[in-house]
């Protein structure tokens, strides 16, 4: 086998490595992150890359007094969902902190607005 | 890594060498920060760069093309502290190497011990240390491997921008990384003699072995981050995977090297990298800062490995420590 052959097969090793498992990070969500809705969405929805230990994951939704206006999460696989209540036009923060199935902890943050 | 540029500068025809794929992935609060393919990044990590292949021209006159091909393999003892083994394969195509018709073989072994200092995740801050060993007649004597240990203690960093204002978030999904070395090697001085295979006449060359500070980082602006943290602008799936970089790593002579007509040296590498869940790739350009550096553009790309993601419950879980500890829910 040449040198250029090995190279190669080496740089595909990804096409056998892409079922494993790996740290849970946010994929996307709803509302979008960042984005603006125009009404209060009645729960935010996130979605992340790998399955979640549901007693191990959760987030909240803060304005931007820093108040929570966030009901408990509930997890699905890799989705977790968040109640709110109504939320008047702002801006609002949500945090999320997880477990993934395979013991990584994660977490971050992002921003959405409502009716602005 | 950095001294063996060094020493070809100094030895002339020998092999010119730009450091290859010491870098780890690193989670900091929001942060991903991806392993860097030329300048060394502050992760502390599970991992495997296999490879890490760059082509380019060396500085020498005249200049000839380089291959080299590394393996990087990253275990954590503890949840901060990794050991590093990084084995370069290199080869010279002609007119390089003691006969004029090229060389090939590995250089000197280098290993990095690394300690991860401080992280803060609201700030998306991480500052490691770390101690850098080349070691002394490791590789290939046709590559004219340095006949000393060189030890180079290093200082690392990472800081991404998320906590800019909105008024900017634009910014917020860049990073920056700094690398800063200084390499020590364990003698002052290489003595070489060589005899005239026609006179017989033996001449000693008596070189002083330089000390260098090492010093890069990268700029990188992460595509992932902008989606997942700041605006998801709704850009197709391989956009948002991508994290456009440009590395710089150099070196500057800061002592011993009287008679030596030394200039800083180095490369700079605007490339992209691309960020999957267990694995990435990227390609950089290699672009030299001076006639020191090399005499054309040239090219790396590296496979990188997240063996804590692909392996969690075996390799890729520190040595020792207990379990990861589980998120507290709020």
């Amino acid at each position: 086998m040449s040198n250029k052959s090995i190279i190669a097969a080496l740089f595909a090793l990804p096409i056998v490595i892409t079922q494993a498992s790996a740290h849970a990070t946010l994929d996307h969500s709803d509302p979008r992150v960042g984005n603006t809705v125009k009404s209060s969405p009645s729960a935010v929805t996130l979605w992340f890359t790998q399955k979640l230990e549901p007693a191990f994951s959760s987030a909240q939704v803060t304005n931007a007094s820093g108040a929570v206006v966030s009901s408990g999460a509930s997890v699905s696989g890799s989705v977790m969902r968040v109640g709110v209540r109504s939320l008047p036009p702002g801006t609002y923060r949500v945090h999320w902190k997880v477990l993934s199935v395979d013991t990584h902890t994660t977490e971050g943050s992002f921003s959405f607005r409502v009716g602005q | 890594m950095f001294t063996r540029l060094a020493r070809a500068i100094l030895w002339g025809p020998a092999l010119a060498l730009i450091p290859l794929g010491a870098g780890a992935h690193e989670i900091v609060g929001n942060r991903f920060f991806p392993a860097t393919l030329v300048a060394d990044d502050p992760g502390v990590n599970d991992e495997l760069s296999l490879p890490t292949a760059s082509l380019f021209k060396t500085s020498d006159v005249p200049s000839v093309n380089e291959l080299d091909i590394a393996v990087e393999f990253s275990k954590r003892i503890t949840d901060d502290f990794a050991l590093i083994v990084q084995p370069t394969w290199t080869h010279l195509y002609a007119p390089g190497g003691p006969l004029g018709n090229g060389a090939s073989g590995f250089q000197n072994l280098e290993t990095t011990a690394k300690y991860r200092l401080y992280k803060n995740g609201e700030h998306e801050f991480i500052v490691s240390v770390g101690l850098v060993a080349e070691w002394a007649n490791t590789g290939a004597k046709s590559l004219s491997v340095d006949t000393f240990t060189t030890y180079t203690p290093t200082l690392y960093f990472g800081k991404g921008l998320g906590d800019l204002p909105d008024a900017v978030w634009w910014a917020r999904p860049l990073a920056v990384t700094g690398v800063f070395g200084y390499a020590i090697p364990s003698r002052s001085r290489t003595i070489i003699a060589t005899a005239d295979p026609d006179s017989g006449d033996v001449t000693v060359d008596n070189s002083p072995n330089p000390r260098f500070f090492n010093w890069g980082g990268s700029i990188q602006y992460s595509m992932p981050y902008l989606k997942t943290a700041v605006n998801d602008l709704g850009l197709p799936d391989f956009i948002n995977h991508l994290i456009p970089i440009v590395e710089a790593s150099l070196q500057t002579p800061v002592s011993n090297f009287a008679g030596l007509d030394l200039k800083t040296t180095g490369t700079i590498n605007p490339g992209v990298l691309w960020v999957g869940n267990t694995f990435q790739v990227g390609v950089e350009a290699i672009v030299p800062v001076n006639r020191q550096s090399g005499t054309s553009v040239g090219v790396i790309a590296q496979l990188h490995l997240y063996l804590d993601d692909l392996f969690p419950t075996t390799i890729g879980k520190p040595i020792f420590g207990g379990p990861v500890t589980p998120a507290k829910p709020f």
